[in-house]
């Protein structure tokens, strides 16, 4: 896969989330082990045309929900937007592929920790802080691109 | 102390069968309330369901009576000195107090402690430094809240139900790090006195205030940092695991410091000056942990992936750490209610390229390449 371009199963797109959280319904004992959240969160992804897309994830207790494209990032009220390039994504999500799960330099929070090249932004640093809160649901949620066939990764 | 002379003729009528709960029936709990549970089970806020879900500001009895319950006259006093809610609640205190419980981990069990390989001893070396500091800190964050609870009223049993989870949290922390340095070959490394000196001036706190502001939001704030740069310079999955468990602990510690020191300016801002005062000492104290050898140099090197490479990184990597544990801690601070920005106690060469800088102080141009300031982008970052 080549960082930058189209990567695992279309990202970025309403059905590759989609298909993120269907790995909670897949592993729920997985994701219980972990424990509850409680946490609205956008992934901003912002493209080579300067074209900023933004996809809206849920955590609800157990549950994690792909609320698909999100407009209105106001409307939704998210409490951490998670924002990054195209070529990061790409590039976390080849890695992830590649390993079976994100290698060192690739997880959420090795990508955020200097706010470059992704970064976690909130209004509110409690909403910031969920985004370490919850840090190990959010990495096997990721990580669960590297359980898929190759075909669909 | 009250007369509780066994009471024999009740004895005698109890014997007869005389047993009819009316001594119950003279009490003033609301029979009838039935909690709901929600989606996740039964929590602490379904449970705050009429008189039982109003925490009193200032408790009438000092007793280790439920809250809500009947009591008689005759109960002891425990003698609490935390009798004003403020001084210890926050208004995510339930839910912290549910999460946390939810999101426990076991050292033994959720570590994948196989999976540890002989590394270059030099990273070894670091690693089991950075274990032995994070050890030798971690437990102090059970200690505090140890030596405060018992004087904590009752009626905040939800605020000291959480510190229970958090000497928990502080317990495994210190087992995670000691069985890592334990586990590999290297063993456990240095104490230092600056560290010890820091634990010491939060265990010496003369008030849950000070002691909350110096532990949950400034010393934790930098462990929280120093969790998430363990994570990025883990040198296996082994450590990355232990670092990411323990942040998303420490987070939960450091939102409960923050909300607190909110919910206790925002119902008497006097106390502004106080808090200011704690934190000046504390960061005095962070100024030099930040230029302490046992403390910068095992993340420098695990940063850099050999001792070699550690010293062409120079302070590229410790600067990231630092100014994003300076903002973060600013950030946080701001949304409490107390504005640090130009009266931190750092040097300037600790402050640079950070929004800590006071008008006219050092410049921003100090910041590493890739580094943000979130004050210039209006949220945090």
């Amino acid at each position: 896969m080549t960082p930058g371009t189209a990567s695992s199963a279309g990202f970025p797109s309403a059905g590759f989330f989609d298909e993120l959280v269907r790995d909670v319904v897949r592993r729920p004992e997985e994701y219980e082990r972990l424990g509850f959240a409680d946490c609205r969160l956008v992934i901003e992804v912002v493209e080579p045309t300067g074209e900023v897309r933004r996809f809206g994830l849920v955590l609800d207790g157990y549950d994690i929900r792909s609320e698909g494209e999100i407009a209105d990032l106001d409307g939704f009220h998210p409490e951490v937007v998670v924002s990054g390039a195209l070529d990061t994504w790409s590039e976390m999500l080849a890695a992830i592929a590649e390993h079976g799960f994100a290698d060192r330099s690739h997880t959420l929070n090795a990508l955020s920790i200097a706010g470059f090249p992704l970064s976690a932004r909130s209004d509110d640093p409690i909403g910031r802080d969920k985004f370490y809160r919850y840090a190990e649901t959010l990495q096997t949620l990721f990580d669960s691109v590297g359980l898929r066939a190759p075909a669909e990764a | 102390m009250a007369n509780l002379a066994a009471d024999l003729d009740y004895r005698e009528r109890a014997s007869r069968g005389e047993l009819d709960l009316g001594w119950l029936r003279r009490s003033r709990a609301e029979w009838g309330i039935r909690a709901e549970p929600s989606r996740i089970g039964l929590t602490l806020r379904d449970i705050a369901v009429g008189t039982y879900g109003e925490v009193p500001d200032h408790p009438p009895r000092r007793t280790m009576a439920p809250r809500g319950a009947d009591i008689p006259d005759d109960v002891p006093d425990m003698g609490y000195t935390i009798n004003d809610k403020s001084e210890v609640w926050s208004d995510n205190v339930m839910e912290l107090y549910e999460e946390a419980v939810s999101r426990q981990w076991s050292a033994t069990r959720d570590i994948p402690w196989g999976d540890l390989a002989p590394i270059d001893p030099d990273l070894e070396h670091a690693m089991c430094q950075l274990a032995t500091v994070l050890s030798e800190v971690e437990m102090v964050a059970a200690d505090f809240p140890a030596k405060w609870l018992w004087r904590i009223n009752h009626d905040f049993v939800e605020a000291k139900m959480f510190l229970c989870t958090q000497a928990m949290d502080e317990a495994r922390h210190t087992e995670v790090f000691r069985k890592r340095a334990l586990a590999n070959g290297g063993g456990l490394g240095r104490a230092t006195a600056v560290v010890e000196e820091f634990l010491k001036v939060i265990l010496d706190a003369q008030s849950y205030d000070e002691g909350s502001a110096l532990m949950h939001l400034l010393g934790e704030g930098i462990v929280l940092s120093l969790f998430r740069a363990g994570e990025m310079i883990a040198p296996s999955d082994v450590e990355k695991r232990i670092f990411r468990l323990c942040m998303q602990d420490e987070a939960r510690h450091v939102s409960y410091g923050t909300m607190h020191l909110r919910y206790r300016l925002q119902r008497d801002p006097s106390l502004a000056e106080d808090f200011h005062a704690y934190l000046d000492r504390g960061e005095a104290l962070m100024a030099v942990l930040f230029t302490t050898p046992e403390v910068v140099e095992p993340a420098t090197i695990l940063a850099a992936g050999s001792l070699e490479a550690a010293a062409a990184l120079g302070s590229a990597a410790s600067d990231v750490l630092r100014i994003q544990t300076v903002e973060e801690y600013l950030q946080r601070c701001d949304r409490a209610g107390l504005d640090r920005r130009g009266r931190m106690h750092l040097p300037d060469d600790l402050i640079a390229g950070t929004s800590g800088v006071a008008p006219g102080g050092v410049e921003a141009g100090a910041s590493s390449p890739g580094t943000t300031v979130a004050a210039a982008s209006g949220g945090v970052a």
